[in-house]
C-alpha cells in the first residue's frame, strides 16, 4: 500500500515534469519554425541575391538615397525617444508621489491607451491636428491664431503619434524603478540643506538612471520599427526604413537590398537588446536596481 | 452488474476510436477546404490578414481545384462587383467552374513570392499594363491565351504578351471649387502655379501618374512626355514639394480631398468621382492631361487553372457587362464597342469615352517596365529628403 502510493506520487510527479517541458517545448518549436527559420533565410537571401557576395551592404554604404531613409529613421527616433522620456519621467516621478487611489486611477488611463489599435489611434490624430481639424478650429475659434498650424502631414505630425504611442512603454517601466528609490532619501538631502533641485539632481536623478536607460533602450528598438505611424501621419514625406524595406519587398522587388536592410535593421536592435539586458537585471530578480 | 459492465466496454469502445474518429475528422477537413471554395477563400483571406507568405501556402491543403478559377484583386467595393458583374456572366457559359474573387492584393512581392516557392494559388490578377509587362520580363507569368480571349475586343495598345486590358483608370486632376473664388484650373500648369491657385497640392506616393503632370507643368508636350526625362520631372515637383501631401492609398487621397487637407490633386479618377458625389460637387476633376492607364488581367507562372482562367477574361470582354462594371466602380470600359452604352448623363465620367480619351495622355508602360524598381526609389528619394 505504501509502496503504490509513492509510485503514484513519484510518477504524477514525473508527469508535472514532462508537463512543463511540453509547455516550453511547444513555443519552443512554434518559434523555431515560424520565427528562426524564415529569419535565417532572410539573412541568408541578402548575402545570395542577386548574386552572391555583400553588394547589398556596399549598396547601403554606397547609396545616398538608403542614407537619408537611415537618417530620417535615425532623426525620428532620436526625438521621439527623448520626448517619451521626458514626459515619461514627469508622469512616472509624478504618479510615484500620488495617493494609492489616483495612483491607481493613473495607472487604469497609461494602461487604457493599449486598448486602442495604432491604426485607429492614427487616424485619430489625423481627425485632431489636421488643418481644419479640431485642434486647429479650437484655436481659431478662441483666436490664439488666424491661420491653421501644419501640426501633421510632415515630421512633426509622425513625432506627436510616435511619442503618444510610445509612453505607456516609457512610464511602466520608469515607475518600476521609482518605486525601489526608498522614499526618504530626497527629504533627508533637504534636511542636510540640499535645495529642492540639488536633492533632485544628486539624489534622485542618479538613482533613476537604470530606470531610465533601459526605457530609453525600450523605446528606442519600438521606434525604429514604426511603419504605419510615419506612412500615415508624415503625409508621405516621411519615409522611414520599415517602409523602406516594405516597398522593396512588394514594389521594386529589390528583395536582396529589401533582406539587407532587414537584417541591419535587425542586428541593431538585437545589440540594443543587449544593452538593454544588462540596464534591466533580467533573470535577477532579487536585485535593487 | 452486467449493466455496469456494459456500459464500461462501450466507453472503451469510443476511447479506442477516438484518435481514427479525428484523424478522419481531420481529413474530412483537409477534403473540404481542397474543394469547396468557402473554408479555401476563408483561409486565404486569414492567411492574408495575418501577413503569412505565400511560401507557407505550400504546407496547406488550399490549391485552386481543377474546377475552380481564383480571381485575386485589391478588396473593397470591387470584389462584390466582380462577382455581381462578371463572375454571373461567366458561370452562365462555365456552370460546373467555380471563381472564388479573393481581395487581398496580387502585389509584386506576392506573385513573386508564390512563383518561387512553386505553389501558386491564384489564376488572374486584376493588376495593370505595367504590372504586366514589368512581371512578365522577369519571367513570373504566364503569356495571355489570344484563342480563347478576343484581341479585338482591346484597343491595340491595351493588350500585351502577358496582360489583357482590363478597364481603363486616370490619374486625373482633382480640385476644390470653393478654393480659387471661382476661377477653375484647367491643366496641369494651373495645378503647379500656387500664386493663381494658392493651397496645399496632393500627389501619389508613387511616380505613376506623376511624373507626366510634373512634365505637361513644364510646358512638355504630351506627345514628347516619354522618355520621362526624370531629372526635369523631379525638379518641377521638389518645387511645389512643401505645399504638397503625398497619399498612398485610393481611400487616403478620397479623405484628404473631402477633408479639405488639399485643394488640389492628382489622383484616380474613380476615386475623384467618388468624392464629387461625397461632396455634393464641392470636389470636381477633369479628364484634361489626365494619365490614362489600362487595368489588366495577368496570370501568375504556374496558376493551377491554366489556360481556362483566360476564358473568365474572355467573359470580362463582354460590352454590356464592362458598362455594369463602370456603373459600380466607375473603372472604365476598356472594350471600345461599349462607349456607346454607356448612358449619356455618364458619358463625361468615362475615361473611355471617345472625348475623354483624346484628352488623356497614354501610359507609356514599356518605359515604366524598364526600370520600374529604380525609378520609384528616384521617386520617393526626391519626396522624402
Amino acid at each position: 500500500m505504501q509502496g503504490d502510493m509513492a509510485i503514484t506520487s513519484r510518477s504524477s510527479l514525473l508527469g508535472k515534469d514532462a508537463a512543463y517541458w511540453g509547455m516550453v517545448l511547444l513555443p519552443a518549436v512554434f518559434l523555431a519554425t515560424l520565427y528562426l527559420v524564415p529569419v535565417i533565410s532572410v539573412m541568408v537571401r541578402s548575402v545570395t541575391e542577386p548574386t552572391l557576395g555583400l553588394d547589398n551592404y556596399a549598396v547601403i554604404l554606397e547609396n545616398k538615397a538608403i542614407q537619408n531613409v537611415l537618417g530620417k529613421t535615425v532623426y525620428i527616433c532620436a526625438v521621439t525617444t527623448a520626448l517619451t522620456l521626458l514626459f515619461g519621467y514627469a508622469t512616472a516621478y509624478a504618479m510615484c508621489r500620488m495617493p494609492e487611489r489616483e495612483q491607481r486611477l493613473m495607472f487604469f488611463l497609461v494602461i487604457l491607451s493599449f486598448w486602442i489599435s495604432v491604426l485607429i489611434r492614427t487616424f485619430a490624430w489625423i481627425a485632431v491636428l489636421q488643418p481644419q481639424g479640431l485642434l486647429n478650429d479650437i484655436l481659431i475659434g478662441i483666436g490664439i491664431i488666424d491661420r491653421p498650424l501644419r501640426l501633421v502631414r510632415n515630421d512633426l505630425g509622425v513625432i506627436i503619434g510616435m511619442v503618444h504611442y510610445m509612453l505607456p512603454y516609457a512610464i511602466l517601466p520608469l515607475f518600476a524603478n521609482m518605486k525601489t528609490i526608498d522614499p526618504t532619501l530626497v527629504p533627508a538631502a533637504r534636511a542636510l540643506g540640499a535645495t529642492p533641485r540639488k536633492a533632485f539632481m544628486t539624489v534622485f536623478l542618479p538613482l533613476s538612471l537604470p530606470g531610465l536607460a533601459g526605457a530609453s533602450i525600450l523605446v528606442l528598438i519600438f521606434s525604429s520599427g514604426f511603419y504605419i505611424t510615419p506612412a500615415l501621419l508624415g503625409g508621405g514625406k516621411v519615409v522611414m526604413i520599415a517602409e523602406y524595406i516594405s516597398v522593396q519587398m512588394s514594389e521594386t522587388l529589390k528583395w536582396g537590398l529589401a533582406t539587407s536592410l532587414a537584417t541591419v535593421l535587425m542586428l541593431v536592435v538585437l545589440a540594443l537588446t543587449i544593452a538593454m539586458s544588462r540596464y534591466m537585471d533580467i533573470g535577477d530578480t532579487g536585485k535593487k536596481a | 452488474m452486467t449493466d455496469h459492465n456494459r456500459k464500461t466496454s462501450k466507453t472503451n469502445a469510443v476511447d479506442i476510436h477516438c484518435d481514427a474518429y479525428q484523424k478522419d475528422l481531420m481529413e474530412v477537413l483537409i477534403e473540404k477546404s481542397s474543394s469547396d471554395p468557402v473554408p479555401r477563400r476563408l483561409f486565404l483571406k486569414t492567411a492574408a490578414f495575418l501577413g503569412i507568405s505565400s511560401a507557407l501556402y505550400k504546407i496547406t491543403p488550399a490549391f485552386a481545384g481543377q474546377n475552380e478559377i481564383v480571381v485575386v484583386n485589391w478588396g473593397g467595393d470591387a470584389i462584390e462587383a466582380k462577382e455581381k458583374v462578371w463572375v454571373s456572366l461567366y458561370n452562365k457559359k462555365h456552370p460546373d467552374t467555380k471563381v472564388v474573387v479573393n481581395g487581398s492584393g496580387p502585389s509584386s512581392g506576392k506573385i513573386k513570392a508564390m512563383v518561387e516557392s512553386g505553389k501558386v494559388t491564384w489564376d488572374l490578377c486584376d493588376r495593370n499594363n505595367v504590372g504586366g509587362i514589368d512581371l512578365g520580363a522577369q519571367g513570373l507569368l504566364e503569356e495571355v491565351d489570344y484563342t480563347r480571349v478576343d484581341a479585338d475586343a482591346v484597343r491595340d495598345i491595351h493588350r500585351g504578351k502577358w496582360w489583357l486590358g482590363a478597364y481603363l483608370y486616370s490619374f486625373a486632376m482633382a480640385w476644390d471649387t470653393k478654393a480659387f473664388d471661382g476661377k477653375t484650373p484647367k491643366d496641369w500648369k494651373d495645378f503647379w502655379n500656387l500664386k493663381d491657385f494658392p493651397g496645399t497640392r496632393m500627389l501619389r506616393k508613387n511616380f505613376e501618374g506623376q511624373l507626366e503632370a510634373a512634365l505637361m507643368a513644364d510646358g512638355v508636350a504630351p506627345e514628347d512626355i516619354y522618355p520621362i526625362d526624370m531629372d526635369r520631372a523631379l525638379n518641377k515637383i521638389r518645387e511645389i514639394k512643401e505645399n504638397t501631401i503625398f497619399w498612398g492609398s485610393g481611400s487616403e487621397s478620397q479623405q484628404i480631398m473631402r477633408d479639405g487637407d488639399a485643394v488640389m490633386g492628382n489622383m484616380w479618377h474613380s476615386r475623384a468621382g467618388l468624392v464629387n458625389k461625397e461632396t455634393d460637387g464641392r470636389v470636381d476633376f477633369t479628364f484634361n492631361q489626365g494619365v490614362l492607364f489600362a487595368g489588366a488581367w495577368i496570370q501568375p507562372k504556374g496558376a493551377p487553372a491554366g489556360k481556362a482562367a483566360w476564358d473568365f477574361a474572355a467573359a470580362a470582354q463582354d460590352p454590356a457587362s464592362q458598362v455594369e462594371y463602370f456603373k459600380l466602380l466607375g473603372n472604365g470600359p476598356i472594350n471600345p464597342k461599349a462607349s456607346a452604352l454607356v448612358p449619356a448623363d455618364m458619358a463625361n465620367r468615362d475615361p473611355g469615352s471617345p472625348e475623354n480619351i483624346a484628352m488623356q495622355v497614354p501610359v507609356d508602360a514599356d518605359w515604366y517596365a524598364s526600370d520600374y524598381g529604380n525609378i520609384l526609389n528616384k521617386y520617393l528619394d526626391a519626396i522624402a529628403s
